[in-house]
């Protein structure tokens, strides 16, 4: 055999494998959907959204678990945006360059991708050990210590996106850095900033291992932030592992609410930030 | 009269630009200060974490002192605790998904690169990454209910009867089919870290200069050699820190292998057998947990677990950065 043909027999070896390697993603991105939409749909009921989740063998829906979904996550995006797009300015603009600033950006890092459980267990020993339970509010700081370095990164990312013309000229008019920032900069960056927001909700709306021992789990509606409350991830994480199948149900169907919700945040995150870039 | 009242005038206008500008200058100062502090805040959480998890792991540390790392026994009735079989779990199924999903990841990164038509290469790379948006209690779910069956009805009996045979490697699949295990949480975990090993791939490929890459195709060498002799030396160090990066993502997953790991505290040699990993172990074990040393070793599971994710991440921030300078 020529050499030629054998090369030509190895590159389209090679180009079948990858072709296979991306089908195998794909694969896997649909049959996860396929099942959630097969074994989750028919649990979609109009009770799922107003009734509260039911003890084994009765009927029920999700109701309290999705409003407590909601209100820890909107709680810690609250917490984590102000100060996710403050520490970013500083990185970005302020400490541009220097040693402790490079330093601050590599530890925003890795607490990008600690463990989240790891989380947990620090929120566990700060606030639901002194105050001697478990409650909401310490579901929503343990969420927002996963949303603060989201938004800090894409806040960095987007302020260095700014062309210095637009710094330069602020300050030439006589405007003080703040006034620059707050005026100028950040509404040019604005939908960039606002992508970290939304990729920050995505994230934590789906987080189950920090919750587990900070906000727990409850059966009953309750609105009161400082009492333990029901949540999406954890009830589904309960109701999966038990043995009876009217559980299993609904957290099939709390899992694909879930997943359509975060699906969706995930495409409007990142339709804005190609709007941005075209 | 006239140069008088311009005098007073410019007089008058220099004190409000000075108060003005004091003004200015302290606002600024107020606005720096904030976001210093903000800044700052993140430091101290992850300072926060490291102490607070050092602080709460000493009495299992003191009581077991370092044979805890090594030690397999784990008995809350007894109050004895080991950290071997959990440190054991979470690094096979980290191993096992490396395998499996490194070479994935680098393939679809190629696909998409060099391959992929440019219509389809923006929706298929957006569909890589919703992998990574779909939240780890769903890929949890969908192990244990969908793909753990079909482990236990087809994939695991068939590598029971082809390689469990085998001299060396026969350990690996040997016993009895469950379903759950390392090598079923492996599996999951390597379509989990799929997107982030591929995206770091995809950046690193896409820093190779238009000029060396065409270079390398006009004279005449085809799409593989390309890849292979160009584009892989050419991002080595890039490389190598998207697998850290992935592999920080899989040893610190918690809620995916929790599902299908089976939760039992032993060393085993065969992957299809159930066990468990760190953080596994502190989602089942730490509501449960009654007594204070049952939660200090959990605790002292955790600080391990943050040790090792911890190194892994700067190694792999580290090199990323060193492929960017170039």
């Amino acid at each position: 055999m020529s050499i030629a043909s054998r090369r030509y027999r190895r590159n389209r070896i090679a180009i079948a494998l990858s072709i296979g390697a991306t089908a195998f993603g794909l694969f896997f991105l649909g049959a996860i959907l396929w099942s959630l939409l097969s074994t989750g749909l028919p649990a979609i009921r109009p009770s799922i959204f107003t009734q509260m989740t039911p003890p084994p063998g009765s009927n029920g829906g999700l109701a309290n678990a999705i409003f407590g979904s909601l209100a820890m996550t909107v709680v810690s995006i609250l917490i984590a945006t102000p100060v996710g797009i403050l520490a970013g300015t500083y990185l970005s603009e302020y400490a541009r360059g220097s040693k402790i600033g490079e330093a601050a950006k590599f530890i925003n890092d890795v607490l990008l991708s600690a463990p989240s459980i790891i989380i947990g267990l620090f929120i566990y020993a700060i606030i639901v050990v002194p105050q001697g339970h478990f409650s909401a509010w310490a579901g929503a700081v343990a969420l927002a210590v996963i949303a603060l370095p989201v938004i800090n990164r894409t806040t960095q990312d987007m302020l260095a996106l700014v062309p210095n013309s637009l710094r330069e000229a602020s300050a030439a008019l006589g405007a003080p850095r703040w006034k620059t920032m707050t005026f100028v900069i950040y509404r040019s960056a604005r939908s960039g900033i606002l992508t970290g927001v939304l990729l920050a909700v995505a994230r934590v709306s789906g987080e189950t291992a920090p919750l587990l021992f900070t906000s727990l789990n409850n059966q009953y509606w309750s609105t009161d932030m400082n009492a333990p409350m029901a949540n999406l991830p954890v009830v589904i994480f309960q109701f999966a592992m038990s043995p009876y199948d009217d559980w299993q149900r609904l957290a099939w169907g709390g899992a694909l609410i879930i997943t359509v919700a975060i699906l969706a945040l995930n495409i409007i995150a990142r339709s804005l930030a190609g709007r941005r870039s075209s | 009269m006239t140069i008088s009242t311009d005098a007073k005038a410019t007089l008058a206008g220099s004190q409000d630009y000075e108060a003005i500008s004091r003004r200015m200058r302290r606002q600024d100062r107020l606005f720096l200060g904030l976001t210093w502090g903000a800044a700052t805040l993140v430091v101290a959480v992850l300072m926060g974490v490291m102490i607070s998890l050092a602080y709460d792991a000493l009495p299992a540390f003191q009581k077991f002192g370092l044979p805890f790392i090594w030690n397999e026994r784990w008995s809350p009735a007894k109050d004895i605790f080991g950290a071997a079989a959990p440190i054991f779990g979470t690094l096979v199924t980290s191993a096992v998904a490396m395998v499996i999903g490194v070479p994935i990841s680098f393939g679809i990164a190629i696909f998409l690169t060099e391959i992929c038509p440019k219509r389809l290469r923006r929706p298929i790379g957006v569909a890589i990454e919703l992998l990574a948006g779909i939240p780890s209690i769903i890929y949890g779910l969908w192990g244990f209910f969908v793909l753990a069956p079909i482990m236990q009805s087809v994939v695991q009996p068939f590598l029971i009867n082809t390689l469990g045979d085998l001299p060396i490697i026969g350990a690996l699949f040997s016993g009895a089919p469950y379903g759950i295990g390392l090598l079923t949480a492996g599996l999951v975990l390597a379509v989990m870290i799929l997107p982030f090993i591929t995206s770091v791939t995809r950046d690193v490929f896409n820093t190779v200069p238009v000029m060396l890459r065409e270079s390398a195709y006009g004279m005449g060498m085809t799409t593989w050699e390309v890849v292979r002799y160009i584009i892989i030396p050419y991002t080595r160090l890039g490389l190598v820190g998207g697998i850290m990066l992935g592999l920080g993502r899989a040893l610190g997953e918690t809620m995916a292998v929790t599902f299908v790991i089976g939760n039992a505290h032993k060393v085993t040699a065969s992957l299809l057998s159930p066990a468990t990993t760190i953080s596994a172990s502190i989602a089942n074990e730490f509501a449960e947990a009654t007594t204070g040393i049952y939660t200090a070793s959990l605790i002292a599971l955790g600080l391990i677990l943050f040790l090792i994710t911890f190194t892994v991440l700067a190694l792999a921030k580290w090199l990323i950065g060193r492929t960017e300078t170039f």
